[in-house]
């Protein structure tokens, strides 16, 4: 089998070195936060108080509050610092930094998300002309059809992200209810449980009901766009809210797809026109495809530095905020150039110094699948329990390329197929769909540029994409001397695979196969089942 | 009633993929071109001398080799295709065209080709994979035109030399549509009071024409159509009469397990049914016949997969319409455990026949063998039936 | 004057340094999300209560 070498953390790490001991089984949450050190944990502090401010200027407007005791996902919210939490355990200096960086601005984007919902939210704040330039949107939704738009004439709502997507993070219980009720409703367990529960939440009519018009779409699996027709149903004939279908071809890398796929987003354009009443604006979406690039540019520059012995931002956060930017951004808010940039900063500065998560890396790792919402710390678990170094995880491994970003003739009608790309190669399905070779080739060669010795496999057991090629992985794996690490869970619902019992996976691997001892005993069982 | 004269024939050709007309094709020197959703042209696959051979797995036993390939939580049909494929079941195949219709049954193709179990010994044997239309718009058979052109008549036409002319198209559809024909003129004595024909003996005749040659198969078809004209219907009348909708029926034991509790299954509205399945064709002059023969399969389709609202209503006012047609009493909304198009659908459709247009509806799912659990679903419908029978009372009938 | 600008830094010392005591003490004591923790349930019996038109 394949090996790479050892690399020992030339620090120690100051303040608490067991951070496996802060957890309480009776609490639900932490006993206390973690001792970083002085200096860390004073960084930590502000930044807690930073979270607290914007919990706190968002509940203090009425409409909130009104929003807060209607839907029942609300309350996941309460939870936020202890999320946070999640993201930061054991990390000091840099790394801290760039985690705080990245996932307090997600934090504060999608708090905005959930206040713009409650403006327009027929039940709550019910601002009719503001209602009236909404457009919702899915969860799993590229934007890239809304970059020619003006952001302050027509708002774009990804109103499952906040609903569903994001409010799992924060509270592992909280989708439970919908699922329940979807299955209630004759929907099997067997699906996707993540638009399962979105078709619950619409079932349940626990979505905010705002905007002139929806565009839905098909990019991530069989099971969202069937959720859809189930959610579109009630948009429409309830509440007389127009929806479109972008459809979003699954070869995305024959060429022959591409005239559909750029046809589509005309489409879902001019629709977008006929209901908002505002224009697309050829200058504001070369603006926006200078910020994609730009974005594109910073996120090679970290790959890179991941594949060095040094690797610095991974795990949730990286996932999270690429997520963020890529999918729900797409060059919009230039405010993510800021935030790219600084964190590219904080990284290179994190390689200068040799930075490092743990005590040792002793493995170097491809997270491929879909991570499960519940557990959404595991990475930085399995570094510092096992030295387990995650280089990149497969969602965060999209497009590379750049997009036209002068506005001439051709390039304008470059631009619908460079929409059309990003479109279809939307994260998770870029891999997931596409043919075999996206899913396993791209691993391998993966592995061979990053140099790990290792793929983390998530195995979302309702994902049939993922789940299709098992024995694939484990053939192919084989051949390569790559060791796959397999761990199943059913992404957000835990009564499959509690967290412990996620974290056990890799455990048994890293004792039975590996024949190793953690690097820190304290964390490879914690009491989190329970908690939120 | 009597038996009919060539049904024993064709139950036996339902026996096994590889069966004797397939063989009997391959000696002719046709070309085999397997096929795995319905979504693909079939008459595109029958050009010149290509037969079109839907892939099966009759009378799966166990799939734990799949399983290991692809675990246990893919839908029975993808997994029993490739444990059929690895066994060497489909080696008659020549090529294997496959929409990425459904995630899984793309998969189960993937890793035969992964696994290379077919085509040893044929340098000429391909894979291809299509794109399928998600929508109803000139933009969509666009797509289907492009795809089916790449996918299906280019690889026939460099690796065979088939003939995918204009001539050849059109001379493939009116085939095509005389088997269509007589399908559906067999099926059309399901709507009689006292049908001709049961739903087990119609769903026999019409898998035939998917996993045979149709060249083979078309003579016994129209004379079963003759012998139906004059045969007695037997007196005993059914309790009561269903419309079965939902995913691919493959095990005819299902039908049969349906009727055996008194259910006549009047009409058939699944994944290589004879709706739409088995309709026919119109071509125009004037039009290419290969995008005309796009439009008509996206036009027609029924797959859950068809994602913008008007096609979204319209399966539910399809069923409904067909349910009318053929006087059903009820409808069985059934899924193959783990398919998730057909999980969704059934959902929806099953609220919707139900609130929207008033009919009983059953929603189950079901294993691709029936053999395998066939107590739970005998369950199901004899309470099914009981249930429409009551509500017939309750409205002042006759049980 | 001057006394009055010692005896406001010295109470505007006293109120950051109160600030942060308390704020301090909830951060790392973990305060606030155990506060949650015991508000949470009553919240989702106030959602459980709440009707809502339920239908596919």
């Amino acid at each position: 089998m394949k090996t790479v070498e050892k690399v020992v953390n030339p620090f120690e790490r100051a303040g608490e070195r067991s951070p496996g001991r802060i957890y309480d089984e009776k609490l639900k949450v932490r006993a206390r936060r973690e001792w970083r050190g002085v200096k860390d944990t004073f960084y930590d502090y502000t930044r807690w108080l930073y979270l607290m401010s914007v919990l706190g200027r968002f509940i203090l407007v009425p409409r909130n509050v009104k929003g807060f005791f209607r839907y029942r996902w609300m309350m996941s919210y309460l939870f936020v610092p202890h999320g946070m939490d999640k993201f930061t355990i054991g990390l000091r200096d840099e790394a801290l930094r760039i985690a705080h960086t990245s996932f307090n601005f997600v934090i504060a984007d999608v708090t905005q998300a959930i206040a713009n919902c409650f403006r327009g939210d027929r039940r709550v704040g019910n601002d009719t002309a503001y209602s009236d330039k909404c457009v919702i949107t899915d969860e799993n939704s590229m934007v890239t059809f809304m970059m020619g738009f003006d952001t302050k004439k027509v708002h774009t709502i990804l109103r499952e992200v906040p609903t569903m997507f994001a409010s799992n993070i924060f509270h592992q219980f909280n989708v439970m209810h919908y699922l329940d009720i979807a299955q209630q409703y004759g929907i099997p367990g067997d699906v996707c449980p993540m638009p399962e529960a979105e078709a619950g939440i619409s079932i349940e009519d626990d979505f905010c009901v705002l905007g002139c018009c929806a565009v839905q779409n098909n990019t991530t699996c069989d099971g969202s766009l069937m959720g859809n027709g189930i959610i579109a149903k009630r948009l429409e004939r309830e509440y007389g809210i127009p929806t479109f279908q972008l459809a979003t071809p699954l070869r995305h890398k024959e060429p022959d797809v591409l005239d559909y796929a750029a046809q589509e987003i005309k489409n879902a354009i001019a629709f977008v026109e006929e209901h908002t009443g505002e224009r697309w604006s050829w200058d504001t979406y070369f603006a926006a495809a200078k910020r994609v690039n730009d974005a594109t540019r910073c996120r090679i520059a970290q790959m890179e530095i991941n594949s060095t012995p040094y690797p610095q931002f991974f795990g949730a956060a990286f996932s999270l905020y690429n997520d963020t930017n890529y999918m729900g951004n797409s060059g919009r808010n230039a405010d993510f150039v800021k935030i790219d940039h600084k964190l590219l900063k904080l990284a290179e500065e994190g390689y200068k110094a040799k930075r490092m998560y743990a005590k040792e890396y002793r493995h170097r790792a491809i997270v491929w699948g879909v991570q499960p919402q519940y557990v959404i710390d595991m990475l930085y678990w399995m570094v510092q329990c096992w030295g387990v170094v995650p280089l990149t995880d497969m969602l965060s491994v999209i497009n590379t390329d750049m997009i036209a970003e002068e506005d001439t003739p051709e390039n304008r009608e470059q631009a619908y197929r460079d929409m059309a790309m990003l479109n279809m190669e939307m994260i998770m399905r870029n891999h997931t769909h596409g043919g075999y070779k996206v899913l396993l080739d791209e691993l391998w060669d993966l592995c061979e540029k990053m140099n790990a010795d290792v793929v983390m496999m998530w195995e979302h057991m309702s994902c049939k994409a993922l789940t299709g090629m098992h024995g694939m992985f484990e053939e192919q794996g084989r051949e390569r001397g790559i060791h796959i690490m397999w761990v199943s869970h059913d992404l957000c619902d835990p009564r499959v695979f509690t967290r412990q019992a996620i974290r056990d996976q890799v455990n048994n691997y890293m004792r039975t196969v590996m024949r190793e001892e953690p690097l820190d005993p304290s964390l490879e069982n914690i009491p989190d089942n329970e908690a939120y | 009633m009597r038996d009919l004269k060539h049904l024993t024939y064709f139950e036996k050709l339902l026996q096994e993929a590889n069966n004797a007309l397939v063989k009997q094709a391959k000696e002719d020197g046709k070309i085999c071109v397997a096929y795995t959703c319905e979504n693909v042209p079939e008459p595109l696959l029958n050009l010149g001398d290509c037969v079109s051979i839907r892939l099966t797995a009759p009378n799966t036993g166990s799939i734990d080799i799949a399983t290991y390939y692809m675990t246990n939580l893919l839908c029975e049909p993808s997994r029993a295709l490739l444990e059929r494929a690895i066994e060497g079941g489909f080696n008659f195949a020549d090529c294997v065209i496959t929409p990425d219709g459904c995630t899984m049954m793309n998969r189960a193709v993937e890793n035969m080709e992964l696994l290379q179990t077919m085509g040893k010994g044929n340098p000429r044997f391909f894979h291809e994979y299509m794109e399928i239309a998600f929508k109803n718009t000139e933009n969509d058979v666009d797509l289907a035109v492009l795809q089916c052109t790449n996918h299906i008549l280019k690889p026939l036409r460099e690796n065979y030399g088939v003939d995918v002319s204009d001539e050849a198209i059109r001379k493939s559809v009116a085939a095509h549509n005389r088997l269509c024909r007589v399908i559906r003129a067999i099926g059309e004595f399901r709507r009689e009071a006292k049908p001709r024909i049961t739903g087990y003996e119609f769903h026999v005749l019409c898998l035939a024409s998917y996993v045979c040659p149709k060249y083979l198969i078309l003579d016994r078809l129209e004379e079963t159509l003759e012998e139906l004209k004059t045969r007695e219907p037997d007196e005993k009348p059914w309790r009561a009469r269903v419309l079965l909708v939902g995913s691919e029926v493959d095990d005819s034991g299902l039908i049969k397990l349906i009727e055996e509790q008194g259910a006549f299954v009047c009409c058939d509205r699944f994944c290589f049914g004879s709706y739409p399945g088995r309709t026919e064709i119109a071509l125009k002059d004037g039009e290419d016949a290969l995008r005309q023969v796009c439009r008509h399969y996206i036009q027609n389709c029924q797959c859950p997969r068809m994602m913008n609202q008007e096609k979204v209503y319209g399966r539910k006012a399809y069923v409904a319409e067909l349910a009318k047609e053929y006087h059903a009493d009820g409808i069985i909304y059934e899924q193959v455990k783990f398919c998730d198009p057909w999980a969704y659908e059934r959902t929806l459709g099953s609220a919707m026949l139900a609130n929207d247009y008033g009919y009983p509806v059953l929603s189950v799912d079901r294993p691709y063998n029936i053999a395998s659990s066939s107590g739970q679903m005998r369950t199901r419908v004899q309470a099914f039936v009981e249930s429409i029978e009551i509500k017939t009372i309750q409205r002042g009938g006759k049980a | 004057m001057k006394n009055f600008l010692l005896s406001l830094a010295v109470k505007l010392l006293l109120v950051v340094l109160g600030f942060f005591a308390v704020t301090f003490t909830v951060y790392f004591f973990n305060l606030d999300m155990k506060a949650t923790a015991l508000l949470a349930p009553w919240l989702e019996k106030w959602y459980d209560r709440l009707e809502r038109k339920q239908y596919i």
